[in-house]
């Protein structure tokens, strides 16, 4: 789906429908967390105050170079752990005070498809997203058995509710994973660096994926990821954070300027329009950094006798 | 898509009970004066009808001696141990995350086994010291394991096995200084402890200890649930909503009462913790609400077998019940390794 | 909480069968035979024995108590004995009722017996702790010396009703024994090594029997030690430079047709000696350089009459000059008697 049609679906403020669907439901107001290597001694690791807020159907993007805190963010919204100081609310409750059971109704995981000890079917994983509604010794009833068919569906799966975890390829097991987490019907679905093993194909898929089901389903999702471009032209809102603190909060074309782009990654990069609107980055070559250099250089020299040339460099 | 259900496992339960019966039955109609089939059945029912009317008088008197005084107490025993440990093991291969997991890998039978050494030496004609001071080595084990094995304050599945591991390489090397230091006479009995006995009958009343078995079983089985979820992944079971730290103490703490138990009253009988829950797992998959029930009755079944064989192949000299066990499970367990290779 | 109730009420079954079995057991033993005097005697390890008066079916539970049975003449009242029973050779004829460790309680029940026989040399007191639960008389000895070999012979004979006969076989035994002391009064006790392993290199302790029974021989083991079953090293050995090194062999299996000890001793003397002088260190013990090796039968360890017989042959080969020649032509420990000889008997037949 593009961002233009997805604006289109949106209802309009104006009504009260819209005014409903509209209501922020995650909330990260000045959150920070710290925590050391061993207690007595200082935090070697700050994050934050960090602040941005979500609503329904919205997904954000946690982009930054390695070790400046997304995945301890991650945590912090998922109420693993508490901020230390602000509040991070999900549909106006506290995440880090909701029990564990109200906290895995409410917000899924999805996690790096971990190594699984015994073999298991793909609707036996599916079903176990289904644990947190009910006694704590249950057996699965039809409305789960319904749920999780369900999720398979959405994730585009049904074909593999037979098969063996262990058979699958690692992007059909990326959308099992998907599946279980979807069965779980949170509200706040947050992914850590979801498309790292995937081709480029499957990244672009899992994002229309995710773009879509929370569409449909009205999730909000919080992404970790690296992919500046995919999380540019799929999300709505990133959060740019370096050495623990956030240097950006907003929309993708607010966030992505080239200076900050530049600071944060420590590499030469340019920024531009997609016909979208979206931006997008691109990578400078060295080479084409010397011959610029090289050009502007003779360019100067012969600034007095050149009239009009191209604006702005393409490379 | 075809979830548990409570009807499917009853089913899968009464199966192998149905199994259990004929091999008790088997079990308790061979021996040195083999009894018939319809004898036994007989003896098992006037029995059952005796202990209501209190009129022992129709069995007759030479089956009674054999049937009830030796054979099926020893057969019971066996039952209570292989259950015991089956789900000890499979407790344990859930807990700590690998396969190769046992019910001794966290050392309670080495704790038990300087307990049986310490009251070889110093107690060796009070009946069933042995029996009580093993058990107070698996509990002391089983508590220092606990502290060692933490982390973060709660257990951790990697921290857990190697304070095991230490602590069962710690106990042996004390076991073996007091074997050899200690005079000759206490290492007979220690080496029939080390393989495995089921013909003493234990200090206090099988009814009680049945009534622990089912009391552990019982708790462990309240987490089945939680150990599927725990297979995939502790960080992603605790986000499904899983109390890990909890249902990891409640596992550890009712897994390694059951060790203890069953190797107080019989010494350490090798494989069947280790086997029965992969067997069961080849034949009714990895779900523990159906994996824990099948396992104790598959321990039942294969250590009332392995003893009844160990005490007829070569009668009247009785084979140690761990080495039947061992016998038999080595080749099982080659079988195993290649088909998961396959 | 889900668990099939077939399950639970066949364990309850079974576990209320087991449970009431051994009480019921006891009580049902009593109705079985015909009530009979008991009297109650305390055995050798201070527990208290209900014996019948009439002791006709003994089964025994170690092959040195079956030795001592059939020295005491009692041999038909005996139903059933331990495996390994071949002193005498008569006794491997008997049905057998498992290991000494580990005996077919079935077996040994079925068997019928008036009165069990254990010795703490080998059996395991759960082993008799099981058969009093279920009724069955056990009588334990606990022989640790020579003399306590004696007062077993007579306790036993005591139990089962053969006290005349124990008396006279004991009175014979102790007057060998004190012959033995006083041909041996004035000579110094030869320091041996007794080999009771050789790899790893074991020997015995300050509280076996052996030990005991080399005082008798009129020698005493170089090793001095509070344990049983000692490992020492080599270098142990260079120290201690005993002045012989006995080695202990089953030797009836060999001498079935009765020829004389000595003739199958010396072969085996010969084979050790080769082994040792080929060994280094070894073979630079005053020891084996004088050819000091000594045979002894492995009934040594056996607490039962068949140990006189190895103690007096013991000495005869650490002693040579001290026992006649005539005594020495008529040494044979083979045949053994089995039965008991009248005191005035003793000189002629040694």
């Amino acid at each position: 789906m593009t961002s233009q049609e997805m604006a289109a679906s949106n209802s309009n403020p104006g009504t009260l429908a819209g005014w409903v669907e509209s209501r922020v439901r995650l909330v990260v107001e000045q959150a920070s967390y710290a925590y050391s290597a061993s207690a007595p001694s200082a935090p070697n690791f700050t994050l934050g105050p960090v602040t941005f807020s979500a609503r329904q159907r919205e997904i954000v993007g946690i982009l930054g170079p390695n070790a400046s805190g997304k995945s301890t963010l991650l945590s912090v919204i998922a109420g693993e752990v508490k901020a230390l100081s602000g509040r991070v609310e999900l549909d106006g409750k506290r995440s880090a005070d909701l029990s564990l059971r109200d906290r895995a109704q409410r917000i899924a995981i999805v996690h790096q498809e971990s190594n699984l000890l015994f073999p298991l079917r793909v609707w036996q994983y599916v079903l176990q997203g289904r644990y947190p509604y009910g006694r704590r010794l249950r057996f699965e009833n039809e409305a789960d058995c319904l749920m999780a068919e369900n999720a398979l569906a959405q994730v585009g799966a049904e074909h593999l509710t037979d098969r063996r975890m262990d058979e699958l390829s690692g992007g059909e097991r990326q959308r099992v994973v998907l599946a279980r987490a979807l069965a779980q019907q949170p509200q706040l679905l947050l992914l850590d660096e979801p498309t790292r093993y995937l081709d480029i194909g499957g990244k672009v898929e899992l994002m229309r994926r995710l773009r879509r089901l929370s569409e449909e389903n009205r999730y909000t999702a919080v992404v970790v990821t690296h992919e500046l471009n995919l999380a540019a032209e799929f999300f709505d809102a990133v959060v740019l954070l370096q050495g623990g603190k956030c240097v950006g909060a907003g929309k993708p074309q607010d966030v992505y300027r080239r200076e900050l782009l530049e600071e944060v990654f420590k590499t030469q990069l340019e920024v531009e329009k997609t016909a979208t609107g979206r931006p997008r980055v691109i990578l400078r070559g060295q080479e084409e950094n010397d011959h610029e250099d090289k050009e502007a250089q003779s360019d100067s020299a012969d600034a007095k006798s050149e009239s009009g040339g191209t604006d702005a460099p393409v490379s | 898509m075809r979830p548990l259900t409570p009807k499917r496992i009853t089913w899968i339960c009464v199966g192998l009970a149905a199994i259990l019966f004929v091999i008790v039955v088997f079990s308790l109609e061979v021996g040195a004066s083999p009894i018939s089939v319809t004898d036994v059945v007989k003896t098992l029912l006037r029995g059952a009808a005796a202990m209501f009317t209190g009129n022992w008088g129709t069995i007759p008197p030479s089956n009674k001696l054999i049937v009830f005084g030796l054979r099926l107490p020893r057969v019971a025993l066996a039952v209570l141990v292989g259950a015991a440990l089956s789900v000890s093991g499979a407790s344990f291969q859930a807990l700590l995350r690998n396969p190769l997991a046992d019910p001794y890998v966290l050392g309670v039978s080495s704790g038990a086994a300087l307990g049986a050494i310490f009251s070889l030496a110093w107690f060796p004609h009070f009946p069933w010291t042995m029996q009580l001071l093993a058990f107070v080595g698996a509990l002391l084990t089983i508590a220092a394991v606990y502290f060692l094995g933490r982390r973060g304050g709660q257990l951790d599945s990697t921290t857990l096995l190697l304070a095991g591991i230490v602590a069962a390489s710690f106990l042996s090397a004390i076991i073996m200084f007091l074997m050899t230091t200690l005079s000759g006479r206490d290492l007979r009995g220690m080496a029939f402890w080390l393989m495995g006995d089921l013909a003493t009958p234990p200090a206090l009343r099988l009814r009680f200890l049945f009534i622990v078995l089912l009391i552990a079983i019982g708790a462990i089985y309240t987490t089945a649930s939680d150990l599927n979820l725990i297979l995939t992944g502790e960080r992603e079971a605790h986000h499904l909503g899983v109390n890990v730290a909890r249902v990891k103490l409640v596992v550890y703490v009712g897994a390694s009462l059951l060790t203890g138990l069953a190797v107080s009253v019989s010494g350490a009988i090798g494989y069947v913790g280790l086997l029965i829950p992969h067997v069961m797992r080849m034949f009714f998959g990895s779900d523990y609400r159906l994996l824990i029930p099948a396992s104790a009755l598959g321990g039942a079944i294969a250590l009332a077998l392995a003893d009844t064989l160990a005490r007829t192949i070569v009668a009247p000299v009785e084979l140690p019940v761990g080495a039947m066990t061992a016998a038999i499970g080595a080749p099982v367990f080659i079988y195993l390794l290649r088909r998961r290779l396959t | 909480m889900r668990r099939a109730t077939a399950l639970n009420l066949f364990g309850a079954a079974m576990l209320l069968c087991g449970a009431n079995s051994s009480s019921f057991a006891l009580a049902q033993n009593a109705q079985e035979r015909p009530k009979q005097p008991v009297r109650r005697v305390i055995d050798e390890v201070g527990r208290s024995v209900d014996v019948p008066a009439q002791v006709n079916r003994i089964v025994t539970l170690a092959p040195n108590l079956a030795e001592i049975i059939y020295a005491l003449g009692a041999e038909d009242h005996l139903v059933g004995v331990s495996e390994y029973t071949d002193h005498p050779p008569a006794a491997k004829e008997k049905p057998s009722i498992g290991m000494p460790v580990n005996p077919s309680l079935e077996a040994i029940v079925g068997a019928k017996p008036d009165l069990v026989l254990a010795t703490t040399s080998i059996n395991l007191v759960k082993t008799v702790d099981t058969l009093a639960r279920l009724g069955v008389p056990a009588y334990t000895t606990d022989p640790h010396t020579i003399e306590g070999t004696l007062r077993s012979i007579t306790d036993i004979g005591d139990v089962i009703g053969s006290s005349h006969e124990a008396t006279a076989l004991v009175a014979n035994l102790q007057a060998r024994l004190d012959a033995l002391q006083t041909k041996l009064k004035s000579e110094k006790p030869v320091r041996v090594l007794f080999v009771v392993w050789e790899q790893p290199l074991q020997s015995v302790g300050d509280n076996t029997f052996i030990a005991d029974a080399l005082h008798w021989a009129g020698a005493e083991s170089a090793i001095h030690t509070k344990q049983n079953w000692p490992t020492i090293s080599l270098e142990e050995v260079v120290k201690l430079n005993p002045d012989y090194i006995v080695y202990a062999e089953n030797q009836m299996g060999d001498d079935s047709n009765g020829s004389s000890l000595p003739a199958g001793i010396r072969p085996a003397i010969a084979r050790h000696l080769d082994e040792l002088r080929n060994q280094p260190v070894w073979r630079d013990l005053s020891a084996v350089r004088e050819g000091h090796i000594a045979i002894v039968d492995d009934e040594i360890q056996v607490p039962a009459p068949g140990l006189i017989d190895s103690i007096e042959q013991l000495a005869r080969e650490l002693h040579p000059a001290v026992f006649s020649p005539q005594s020495v032509s008529h040494v044979s420990s083979v045949p053994r008697t089995w039965h008991s000889i009248p005191s005035e008997a003793v000189s002629c037949v040694r």
